[in-house]
C-alpha cells in the first residue's frame, strides 16, 4: 500500500477498531439510559388523590384549618376558599398556622406567609403552593394529586364560595 | 519447643502461607513487605520524614481505620435493621433497649460517622497546607476531593436510616437543596427520594446507597488513593525538599 | 515512531537488542539528595498503624459508652421539629440559604468552590515547595492574616445580614431577583476577593494565592457551619448556644 492510498482511505484495521468502539460506546449509552429509567421514580398510591375537608359550614370566614389527611390547611376568606399546601416553597419543611401573629410560621428559616400563603418575609422563594379545590353542595373536595405553584398569589387561586 | 517452632516455620504449609522468615534482618523485613497483602501498601523502606507525626499528623490513616471501624459495625448493625418506614424506628428502639451492647454499637457507628467527617476533612487542609498535592500528585488530590464528597454522602443517606423526627425533617430539609439545582434538580430528587416526599420509596433507596453503594465507591477510591500515594513516590515529605529560586520570588520585598 | 516499531521487525532484531522507550527529563537519582535518611518500613510503621487503631478504637469506645446517639420521636411528617436542622456538615448550607436565593446559595457558590478545590493543583503546579507546612514563612503569615480575615468579616456578616436583612428592608420596592440573588452574590464576591487585592500588590506566586483563596473559603465554611450549628435555635433565629430558649440544646442535633 502505498502512503498516498493510505492517507484517503481509512485502513481495515482501524475501521473495525472504530466500529467496534462505535457499538461498544453505543452499548454502553443504552445500557446507562436503561439504569437511569429503572431508577426513576415510578408514581405510587398514597397521598395524592381526591380528600374531602368538610362541609362549607365548618370553616368559618377568616379562618384557618388544617386537613391533616391531605397535608393541606383551608384557608377561607371573604374571596373565598384556597386548599395551602403545608410544604414550605423554600426546603419543604411542614409550615404551622402561628394563630397567635395570624401568619404561616416556617420552623426551618424563619419564613412567614399570609393566609393567602403570599410571602412576608424570610427567604422563601414564591408563596405556598394551593392545590385545586372544588366547592359543591356537600363541602370542599381538592385535588392533592396537582399542586399548583405560583409566583404570586392572585384571587384566581381562590374558589368562590356561593349564598 | 523452639525445635517444634522450627518444623511448623519450615514446613512446606507455612512455607506455602509466609514466604519469608522471621523479620529480624533486612532481606527478610524487605520480603515480609513486599509477600505480605497490607503491607504492600508501603515501601520496604521509608523516610524518616514522612513518619514524623507533626507531619501528617496521621489523619490519612485515620481515615481508613475509621472506614473499616464504621464498615465493622454497620455490619453488625444490619443484622437487626429494616429499611421500613413501619418497623425501622422500633427496630432502632428494640436495638438499644433489648439487644447486647446494641445501644452501644448504634453509639460507636453514629460517633465514627460524624469523626470520620471531621477526620476526613482535617487531612484535604493538611494536604492542602503542606502543599503535598503539588505534582505529580494533582489527580490524587482530586480523587481526594471526590472521596471527600462521597464520605458526606455516605453520612447524609445513613441519617435518614433511624426514621425519627431528626432524620425525616434533616433529609427534607437536605434533599430540597438538591431540587434547586437548575435543569436537574427535580429529577435528582426525585432518583434520591423515589418520589415527590420522603417516604418508603425514599428509606429504600437511601438504604440502597447507605449499605453498599457509596461504601462500595469509597472503598475501591480509597484502594486507588493508596496505590497512587506509593506511586507519586510516597508523601510529600520526603521529597527532597528545596525551593527554586523561581518560587521565592517576591519574597525580597517585603 | 516509525522506527520503533520497525526495530521490532524480526530482521532488525537479531542486530538490535535495545531500543528507546522513552525520555525522562529530570536529575540522575542522586542529584541534590542529602545523605540517606530511610529506615525499614518493618517494623515501625506496622508498630505506629496498631497504635493509631488501638487509639481510635478506644476513644470511640469511651465516647460511645458516655453518650448516647439522639434519637428523636417517631417521623412525623405533619409536625416540623423547631428548629429543623440538617446533619452538622450541612449546617454551613443552610446558614448560607439564611442570606440568599437558593440557587445561588446551595448550588452556584458550593459548585464554584468544589470546582476551585478541585482545580488547585491544576491552578498552582509549580513542584517547588511540596511537603512544607505552608511552604515558606511568607506563606504561614499569608495564611494566618486570611484566617484572621474571614474570622472576622464572616461573623460580622451574618450578623450584619440577620439584623438587618436588605431582602426585608426593601421588600416589595425592589425586584426578588435584585434582593435575593444580585446583592448577595456581590457582596460575596467582594468579601472572597479583597484580600486578594491585598496581597496582589506583593508580587504573590500562584501557591501563595491560592493559599489565600483557600484559607478564607476554608474558615468561612467552619464559620457558616459553627453559626448554623451552635448559634441557631428555634424560629432559626440567633441566639448564644448556652442561652437557647424553650430548652432547647444545639447537640441534640448531633
Amino acid at each position: 500500500m502505498s502512503e498516498k492510498e493510505a492517507d484517503k482511505s481509512v485502513p481495515r484495521r482501524s475501521f473495525l477498531g472504530m466500529a467496534w468502539f462505535a457499538t461498544l460506546s453505543l452499548v454502553a449509552v443504552q445500557g446507562l439510559v436503561a439504569i437511569l429509567k429503572f431508577i426513576n421514580p415510578v408514581p405510587t398510591g398514597g397521598f395524592g388523590g381526591f380528600i374531602y375537608a368538610g362541609k362549607i359550614e365548618d370553616f368559618a370566614i377568616n379562618s384557618i384549618n388544617r386537613i391533616l389527611a391531605g397535608r393541606f390547611y383551608i384557608s377561607r376568606t371573604d374571596q373565598g376558599v384556597i386548599a395551602l399546601w403545608q410544604k414550605c416553597t423554600h426546603l419543604g419543611c411542614a409550615v404551622p398556622w402561628d394563630e397567635s401573629e395570624k401568619i404561616f410560621h416556617c420552623p426551618c428559616h424563619g419564613s412567614t406567609f399570609n393566609e393567602v400563603g403570599e410571602v412576608l418575609g424570610g427567604p422563601a422563594p414564591r408563596p405556598l403552593d394551593y392545590f385545586p379545590a372544588e366547592v359543591s353542595e356537600d363541602g370542599i373536595w381538592v385535588d392533592t394529586s396537582d399542586p399548583r405553584s405560583r409566583n404570586h398569589h392572585d384571587p384566581s387561586h381562590m374558589t368562590q364560595v356561593q349564598g | 519447643m523452639r525445635k517444634l517452632i522450627k518444623t511448623v516455620t519450615e514446613s512446606r504449609v507455612w512455607r506455602s502461607f509466609f514466604r519469608h522468615g522471621w523479620p529480624d534482618n533486612p532481606l527478610d523485613r524487605s520480603l515480609v513487605m513486599t509477600t505480605n497483602i497490607f503491607f504492600h501498601l508501603h515501601p520496604v523502606k521509608i523516610s524518616r520524614k514522612s513518619l514524623r507525626s507533626s507531619y501528617s499528623l496521621g489523619l490519612g490513616v485515620i481515615s481508613v481505620i475509621v472506614f473499616g471501624i464504621l464498615s465493622f459495625t454497620g455490619l453488625l448493625l444490619m443484622f437487626y435493621y429494616v429499611p421500613s418506614v413501619e418497623r425501622a424506628y422500633s427496630y432502632i428502639l428494640l436495638l438499644q433497649t433489648r439487644v447486647p451492647f446494641g445501644q452501644l454499637l448504634r453509639n460507636m457507628h453514629r460517633w465514627g460517622a460524624h469523626l470520620m467527617v471531621i477526620v476526613v476533612v482535617l487531612h484535604m487542609a493538611r494536604v492542602f497546607y503542606t502543599g503535598a498535592y503539588k505534582p505529580p500528585r494533582e489527580f490524587n488530590w482530586v480523587i481526594g476531593v471526590v472521596l471527600l464528597i462521597l464520605t458526606l454522602a455516605a453520612s447524609f443517606t445513613g441519617y435518614l436510616l433511624p426514621w425519627d423526627q431528626l432524620a425525616y425533617w434533616a433529609i427534607t430539609v437536605g434533599t430540597s437543596v438538591a431540587a434547586y439545582e437548575p435543569l436537574m434538580g427535580d429529577s435528582i430528587r426525585a432518583i434520591l427520594l423515589g418520589g415527590s416526599e420522603v417516604g418508603q420509596e425514599a428509606l429504600t433507596r437511601f438504604y440502597a446507597f447507605h449499605i453498599l453503594i457509596i461504601p462500595g465507591a469509597i472503598a475501591s477510591l480509597i484502594s486507588l488513593h493508596l496505590w497512587r500515594v506509593r506511586k507519586d513516590g510516597g508523601l510529600a515529605a520526603q521529597d527532597a525538599v528545596k525551593i527554586e529560586p523561581e518560587a521565592l520570588q517576591g519574597t525580597d520585598n517585603e | 515512531m516509525n522506527e520503533n516499531t520497525e526495530s521490532f521487525s524480526p530482521q532488525d532484531r537479531q542486530m538490535k537488542t535495545y531500543s528507546l522507550v522513552e525520555l525522562v527529563k529530570g536529575p540522575t537519582t542522586m542529584v541534590d539528595r542529602g545523605p540517606d535518611d530511610s529506615i525499614f518500613a518493618f517494623p515501625m510503621v506496622a508498630i505506629l498503624e496498631i497504635f493509631l487503631t488501638l487509639g481510635v478504637i478506644l476513644v470511640l469506645l469511651l465516647m460511645s459508652l458516655t453518650v448516647n446517639a439522639p434519637l428523636e420521636d417517631l417521623a412525623n411528617l405533619y409536625e416540623t421539629t423547631d428548629p429543623a436542622k440538617a446533619p452538622w456538615y450541612f449546617m454551613g448550607l443552610q446558614e448560607m440559604l439564611e442570606h440568599g436565593h437558593p440557587t445561588l446559595m446551595a448550588v452556584a457558590i458550593p459548585t464554584l468552590i468544589v470546582l476551585f478545590v478541585i482545580a488547585i493543583p491544576y491552578l498552582d503546579n509549580s513542584p517547588a515547595g511540596a511537603g512544607i507546612w505552608f511552604t515558606s514563612k511568607r506563606g504561614k503569615r499569608i495564611a494566618l492574616f486570611s484566617a484572621l480575615y474571614a474570622l472576622i468579616v464572616m461573623p460580622l456578616y451574618i450578623y450584619l445580614d440577620t439584623s438587618f436583612p436588605i431582602r426585608e428592608i426593601y421588600r416589595g420596592q425592589l425586584p426578588d431577583f435584585f434582593l435575593n440573588t444580585v446583592v448577595p452574590a456581590l457582596l460575596m464576591v467582594v468579601i472572597v476577593l479583597l484580600p486578594l487585592l491585598v496581597l496582589s500588590r506583593y508580587k504573590p506566586s500562584a501557591r501563595e494565592i491560592t493559599m489565600m483563596l483557600f484559607t478564607v473559603l476554608f474558615t468561612s465554611a467552619i464559620i457558616f457551619t459553627l453559626v448554623g450549628f451552635l448559634f441557631r435555635g428555634p424560629g432559626f433565629e440567633l441566639y448564644w448556644p448556652w442561652g437557647m430558649p424553650e430548652g432547647y440544646s444545639p447537640w441534640d442535633n448531633l
